[in-house]
């Protein structure tokens, strides 16, 4: 055991899984609304969004130890975030599904809902006090953000089966981007000047360049060019939702360093003097 | 009030194990997991160069990230400080493992033994299924702490009422006692030393202390 | 008398003693007849120097008993060729059968005679761990002694593995076959690679940890930041092998930039032979009618025999005198009027140069640092206080010297050990209160009183019972292999002796036959018990090969192994929790036992033996019986083979001679024979109430620690500093071997120097790998290991647990080395380095710490296994494997030091 942070190997793909499902699923549902709302018919992506927000639970129940003990997840309403988000994805799932019937206002509700049920996911994250990465508080905003934004470039994806991007689509859409670029940018700066674990940094700066060209300025470059170019406006999307996913997928599986350990001093032994305290790992403030 | 504290002399420890050892005796622990264990950190560079060994575990906090964030609310925290697991409501989710900053807790998926698929007589004797899939950690020893305090005997002075890894400690290093005491040995090592708590800043209220100079 | 119960839960008391460092007394919870947890013994906490608390590799013991790969069933080879290449073809046999076997060969040796053509016994046994195999071996000891010659001299590692050259020096100077610091009440300690806190065991660590809070300042000079590095006030990187220097630079500074009364007067003029004069060919100046050395008396102004009573002994002169010299072999030289120079002077001029400027470009240390620490031992010396023990007024001279392994082994240890001795002694720190102090005596006797061993022997000194060296009495023709006896003198005869001798050249000499000593030959029989020599001994890949050709091996096997994988016969012995021994505790022991108690603790069984494991005592008893020696046995148990005699004022518990005894009625016997001898006859507790209660202790004498009491009252004075007695001696050596046309030990006899002067001693390794290798400069790194507290004598490698713990410690099973010089070559943590001398190449994780030199290497353990279960797949390094075996790095007293010049390269399939 060292003394240094280490990517916790507590949750894995499958917990990513739940935060890419719950992100994506949020955002879409939520265009979702404005399709319908636009009258389109937003059906099946209303579907899909259930389906990727359910299929991220789903992966959390593959990751739990006692699946068969799932329903014990709703006892801590108090406090857990995790059961907070429990509780937000019931709603989600009855209006999503009674939308189906009863239409844009239901579907509005349920993207309502949704939003409440990624805001838990962002406070799961940021609940998480062991991990220097995710409990810093802008990654509430960056899970809204991105899932937005992953929401809106799966929707553009969808586009093709809807006829062309509408141009309300991809001017949410760009804003989206533009917000999550932003969020993105003071979540990684607020976190460099707090201090964090030195390999959390790597990780996220290795991982910044592949999230600026896919997850910002491709989508963001294919998005302005799809109001000339229709055909551009799915490859915007996939790109978003790529850089999104990719990005998530980083946060869980390889940026989350643990606290590691530190000293506040060395110790006196005998008659030799005390001396500094030490955070090995972490950059920015020491102990 | 009653609040069980330890105290870890960091001038005394030599980082041997033998606490590591011991919980894993009085604890039944699998291979790999170490409620209690010691690390060996090395703090600047040759050749000025200081080396500590710092004993670590669950910190039975005040204000425990691991019980806030428990959504099936098996841990919990007693009167007395110490911060338990209840293996029968646990779902193993591990977000108790994210949250916990001092990497104490364990999951363990599947039976481990020391050698193997199989295990020994005395691990097939001690194995708990109920532990499999489920956070564990340290639990101050608590079973031993509540028979003891039972009997009239007093926690981290009467070994039958004290953590073991205190038991076993070959430096006297360790120290278990009740902080609310002020005449209790913990108490007291307290008052006359300089100390910390590991990562205070994250305002977790440790009940783990490390003395590190007279104060 | 009953055995365990297997349906009860109980706490059962025993001992620990896998290492040199034990016992530990402990408690081992049991729970329907099977164990379950280890915990200390909390009945001792009292009475133990260590709280009684217990170690970590105690804790292993439960996994050591339920391990799935022992081997419970004795065993016969079938494929007669040996090696490590060779599947031995072991298949499962009965006891009898096995009993047979063995049987069968030492009847034949009976028939034939005991000593082979060369006069080597024809049967050898080697045990490990420094003498903890005792511990668990019942009465076996007893049957050997029954047998007759048998040679013990077969090593696994001693004198490369060991504190041999303190050992030996140890004894002669202060009756310290190990030297501890009076941790206690010392406030200054300089630590030259002592690694205490990992090999002080539990009564170390404790004792320290209570100095540390009493605020020693303990110095650790040392190339790496070890454990008790870490522990200290201060660590000093010496660059490996130089501690000589820095020791001679000290007595430099106390020497010539002080005072002379800033030294200990009194002690130096009383209990020394600071004052005796010596002579110009180097030998002592003898009053000329009795032959005594002569000290310059100051009030008369005149040389008298150093035991006149009531003079004032010069220290810092010369004087003319008549005398007469007597050197090797009784060469006297006679002078009528000749310059004789004390001790101390002759001691003043010799260390002149070693100024601390000389010894910073040998050490790598600053001058300043090293004038410092002597300083402040001088300073902290409190020359002059007094301190009262037990009602006695002792001197109080809170400052001490340890040396660790390596420093006080191999080539420089003697100069090491004898600086260190003189050091105590300028201040009169030496076995005084808060001083440098001896634990225990193996060499001289008797072996249970350090205090009683302090007999008068000559010129004022010390008995001590050299190997003889005159030429009636000098044994040309070697007792055992090793040659102990022929070429150490230092080593005497005890039953230890033969383990303490060169035994590495038991095994040099069977490819290299020694000229003109008998032609070496193998045992017939040889019995192996917790002991791998396969891996612990320098070459050990080398040996392995030797071992193939030894024809009939009896191993006592815990598991297969990469020594018994050479056996004939695997006997499966009931091992520590499983079988019943009493031992004697107490008084003082090495490491740092220092008891205010002594008495006996019982080792019983916890659980039922597994499989058909035996206890030891019970094989012994049938090995006695099948050999027609029962009753030499059973006399040999009444005599106190076995720790105690069970015959003393008021009471016998002695054994019918002409009847089987079994394990239970043997150590009852024994038990109730140590109560009575503890209480005086008042107690007869027999095995039952140890069962019940684990230990017997009455109170030993705080003033027992201290040697001093016992020489003022015999008037002795300790062999400080001049080594007249080594240099005849040596002399007298040379002498025979010479004449019996050896010169292969002439280096070796070149370190019987009064006053050893510094020697290039790194250069002796760094030449050695050229002589090798071709090229010093290709093996560029020191390579070093260090005490794990967690493995060390243990056996235990193959014990899933220890590797557990011992993972926390950083470096177990990797290369630890130094980040820049990693970098230089290329390598990140966690790659995998070859380490290569010129014998061969070791694997290992490197591990990257701050805390070591950058031209240092370090391996902890010895962990090449390929045979042991467990160990085998652990992929750990050893430098076991790359260390050469060589008579050139062997010194006069048979030892060498582990360390060898290596390259490390980043290993092909790195990450």
């Amino acid at each position: 055991m060292r003394a240094v942070p280490r990517q916790q190997g507590n949750w894995d793909w499958r917990a990513a899984g739940n935060f890419l499902g719950g992100g994506a699923g949020t955002g879409l549902l939520l265009f979702a609304a404005l399709g319908g709302i636009a009258g389109l018919p937003v059906g099946p992506i209303v579907l899909l969004a259930l389906a990727l927000i359910a299929g991220g639970l789903g992966f959390v129940w593959l990751e739990i130890g006692r699946p068969w003990r799932f329903l014990n997840v709703y006892f801590n309403p108090r406090t857990s975030w995790m059961t907070r988000e429990a509780y937000a994805a019931l709603p989600v799932f009855a209006a999503g599904l009674a939308a189906l019937w009863l239409g844009p206002p239901m579907i509005a509700l349920a993207a309502l809902c949704a939003l409440v049920f990624l805001y838990c996911q962002g406070r799961i994250l940021r609940a998480a006090k062991g991990i220097p990465a995710w409990r810093e508080p802008m990654i509430v905003p960056l899970a809204l953000a991105t899932g937005l934004a992953e929401g809106g470039g799966l929707f553009l994806m969808a586009t093709p089966f809807l006829g062309a991007a509408p141009r309300w689509a991809l001017l949410a859409f760009i804003v989206m981007m533009l917000l999550r670029l932003g969020v993105w940018t003071a979540y990684r700066s607020r976190l460099i000047a707090a201090g964090a674990p030195q390999e959390t940094l790597a990780v996220l700066a290795r991982t910044a360049r592949a999230v600026a060209i896919l997850g910002v300025w491709l989508p963001l470059l294919a998005a302005v060019a799809a109001f000339e170019v229709a055909l551009l406006a799915p490859v915007a999307g996939a790109c978003a939702l790529a850089g999104g996913w990719w990005l998530k997928f980083t946060l869980v599986t390889r940026a989350a360093q643990t606290q590691g350990f530190a000293l506040a001093h060395t110790p006196a032994r005998g008659a030799g003097a005390a001396g500094p305290g030490a955070r090995p790992g972490w950059t920015g403030r020491t102990a | 009030m009653t609040r069980y504290v330890m105290v870890a002399d960091l001038r005394r420890c030599v980082g041997c194990q033998t606490c590591t050892a011991a919980c894993k005796h009085a604890n039944a622990t699998p291979p790999g997991v170490q409620w209690r264990r010691v690390l060996d950190m090395e703090i600047g560079e040759y050749p000025d160069v200081r080396r500590a060994f710092v004993p670590v575990g669950c910190m039975h906090c005040a204000d425990p990230p691991c019980m806030e964030v428990c959504p099936s609310t098996a841990t919990r925290q007693r009167d007395d400080g110490i911060v338990t697991i209840d293996y029968d409501l646990c779902i193993g989710c591990a977000y108790c493992a994210v949250a916990c900053p001092y990497q104490a807790r364990y999951k363990v998926e599947t039976p481990r033994f020391a050698y193997g698929e199989a295990p020994t007589e005395s691990e097939a004797q001690r194995h708990e299924a109920g532990r499999i899939g489920v956070s564990t950690k340290c639990t101050f020893c608590v079973d031993r702490i509540d028979s003891g305090v039972e009997q009239g005997l007093t926690p981290g002075e009467d070994p039958e009422a004290t953590p073991a890894c205190v038991n076993s400690c070959i430096a006297k290093a360790l120290h278990f006692g009740d902080l609310d005491d002020p005449d209790s040995n913990v108490s007291q090592l307290l008052a006359e030393n300089q100390h910390f708590r590991m990562h205070e800043e994250l305002g977790t209220g440790p009940g783990f202390y490390y003395l590190w100079d007279r104060a | 008398m009953t055995g365990p119960s297997p349906d009860q839960d109980r706490k059962v008391p025993t001992y620990c003693y896998q290492c040199v460092a034990g016992p530990d007394l402990l408690t081992v919870s049991v729970r329907d007849g099977v164990a379950e947890e280890v915990a200390p013994n909390f009945a001792a906490a009292e009475v133990h120097p260590g709280g009684g608390k217990v170690c970590v590799k105690a804790y292993g013991l439960v996994q050591k008993t339920y391990n799935p790969n022992r081997v419970l069933t004795p065993m016969r080879r079938t494929n007669p060729r040996k090696g490590r290449d060779q599947d031995p073809g072991f298949e499962p046999i009965t006891w009898d059968e096995a009993f047979e076997a063995i049987a069968e060969k030492l009847n034949d040796i009976r028939a034939r005679g005991l000593l082979d053509e060369s006069g080597y016994p024809r049967v050898a046994a080697s045990f490990g761990g420094g003498g903890t195999p005792q511990a668990y071996m019942g009465t076996f000891p007893a049957f050997l002694a029954a047998w007759g010659p048998i040679d013990f001299g077969l090593g696994s590692g001693q004198g490369v593995k060991c504190y041999h050259s303190e050992h030996l020096y140890g004894e002669l100077w202060h009756r310290a076959f190990t030297v501890g610091p009076d941790t206690p009440l010392t406030k200054y300690l300089i630590s030259f690679g002592s690694n205490i806190e990992a090999a002080g065991g539990v009564c170390g660590v404790w004792r320290h940890a209570e100095a540390r809070e009493n605020g020693i300042r303990r110095v650790q000079v040392e190339p790496h930041l070890s454990v008790t590095g870490a522990c200290s006030a201060e660590w000093v990187p010496i660059r490996p092998k130089t501690d000589a220097a820095f020791l001679f630079a000290m007595l430099q500074v106390l020497l010539h930039e002080h005072p002379q009364d800033a030294l200990d007067q009194p002690f130096l003029r009383d209990r020394t032979a600071a004052p005796y004069l010596i002579g110009p060919n180097g030998y002592y100046l003898r009053d000329l009618e009795t032959e005594k050395p002569l000290i310059w008396d100051s009030a008369r102004r005149d040389a008298v025999p150093f035991d006149t009573p009531d003079i004032v002994p010069a220290l810092h002169d010369r004087f003319r005198l008549a005398a007469v010299e007597i050197g090797p072999d009784g060469q006297r030289w006679e002078h009528e009027a000749v310059e004789g120079q004390t001790a101390l002077w002759r001691l003043r001029e010799h260390v002149r140069p070693y100024t601390p400027e000389w010894a910073a470009e040998i050490c790598d240390v600053p001058a300043e640092t090293i004038r410092r620490v002597a300083n402040d031992y001088l300073a902290e010396a409190c020359i002059g206080a007094s301190i009262e023990i037990e009602g006695e007024t002792l001197p109080f001279r809170p400052v001490a010297i340890t040396l660790g392994k390596t420093v006080n082994n191999g080539w420089g240890g003697y100069e090491c050990c004898w600086a260190r001795t003189v050091l105590a002694s300028l201040v009169g720190a030496l076995e005084v209160p808060g001083g440098t102090l001896g634990t225990t005596v193996r060499l001289n006797r008797p072996a249970s009183g350090r205090i009683e061993s302090v007999v008068p022997g000559p010129d004022g000194f010390m008995d001590y019972p050299m190997n003889p060296t005159d030429r009636d009495s000098w044994q040309a023709r070697p007792n055992i292999r090793n040659a102990y006896r022929t070429l150490v003198p230092l080593a005497a005869n005890s039953p230890w002796s033969q383990a303490l001798g060169p035994t590495h050249l038991a095994w040099l000499f069977q490819d290299q036959p020694p000229e003109n000593l008998p032609e070496p030959t193998l045992p017939e029989v040889w019995f192996l018990y917790r002991t791998n020599p396969a891996i612990s001994n320098w070459d050990a890949p080398g040996v392995a090969e030797k071992m193939a050709r030894f024809p009939f091996v009896v191993a006592f096997a815990y598991t297969h192994d990469e020594s018994n994988h050479m056996a004939d016969i695997l006997l499966p012995e009931a091992t520590d929790l499983e079988s019943t021994q009493l031992l004697r505790i107490g008084g003082t022991k090495y490491v740092e036992q220092f008891w205010r108690h002594q008495g006996f603790a019982l080792r019983q069984p916890a659980v039922a033996p597994r499989g058909e494991s035996r206890d030891f005592t019970d094989i012994a008893t049938e090995l006695a019986h099948r050999t027609g020696l029962l009753e030499a046995y059973t006399t040999i148990i009444n005599k106190g083979s076995v720790g105690v005699r069970l015959q003393g004022d008021g009471y016998d518990f002695r054994l019918a001679t002409d009847q089987v005894h079994g394990t239970e009625e043997i150590w009852d016997a024994v038990c109730r024979a140590a109560s009575a001898e503890l209480t005086g006859g008042a107690e007869t507790d027999g095995l039952a109430w140890y069962r019940e209660h684990g230990f017997k202790l009455a109170p030993f004498p705080h003033l027992q620690w201290y040697l001093y009491p016992a020489m003022v009252a015999q008037g002795l004075r300790f062999e400080q500093p001049y080594q007249e007695r080594l240099m005849r001696i040596g002399g007298e050596l040379a002498n025979r071997l010479h004449e019996h046309g050896i010169a292969w030990w002439d280096e070796q006899l070149a370190e019987y120097q009064a006053l050893p002067p510094w020697k290039d001693f790194p250069a002796l390794w760094e030449t050695a790998a050229a002589a090798e290798g071709g090229d010093a400069e290709a093996y560029p790194f020191w390579l070093l290991t260090a005490r794990s507290m967690q493995y060390a004598w243990g056996g235990n490698a193959g014990v899933q647990l220890m590797n557990e713990v011992a993972g926390n410690v950083a470096g177990h099973g990797g290369v630890i080395m130094n980040p820049a010089a990693a970098d230089r070559l290329g390598i990140a943590d966690g790659d995998m380095v070859e380490v290569r001398s010129p014998l061969r190449a070791t694997r290992g994780e490197a591990v990257l710490r701050q805390g070591i030199r950058p031209d240092t290497l370090l391996m902890i353990g010895q962990f090449d296994h390929w045979k042991t279960p467990f160990a085998k797949d652990l992929d750990m390094p050893s430098m076991n494997t790359v260390t050469p075996m060589s008579l050139k790095l062997t010194d006069a007293t048979g030892s060498g030091a582990d360390i060898v010049r290596v390259a490390v390269t980043r290993a092909e399939g790195s990450a």
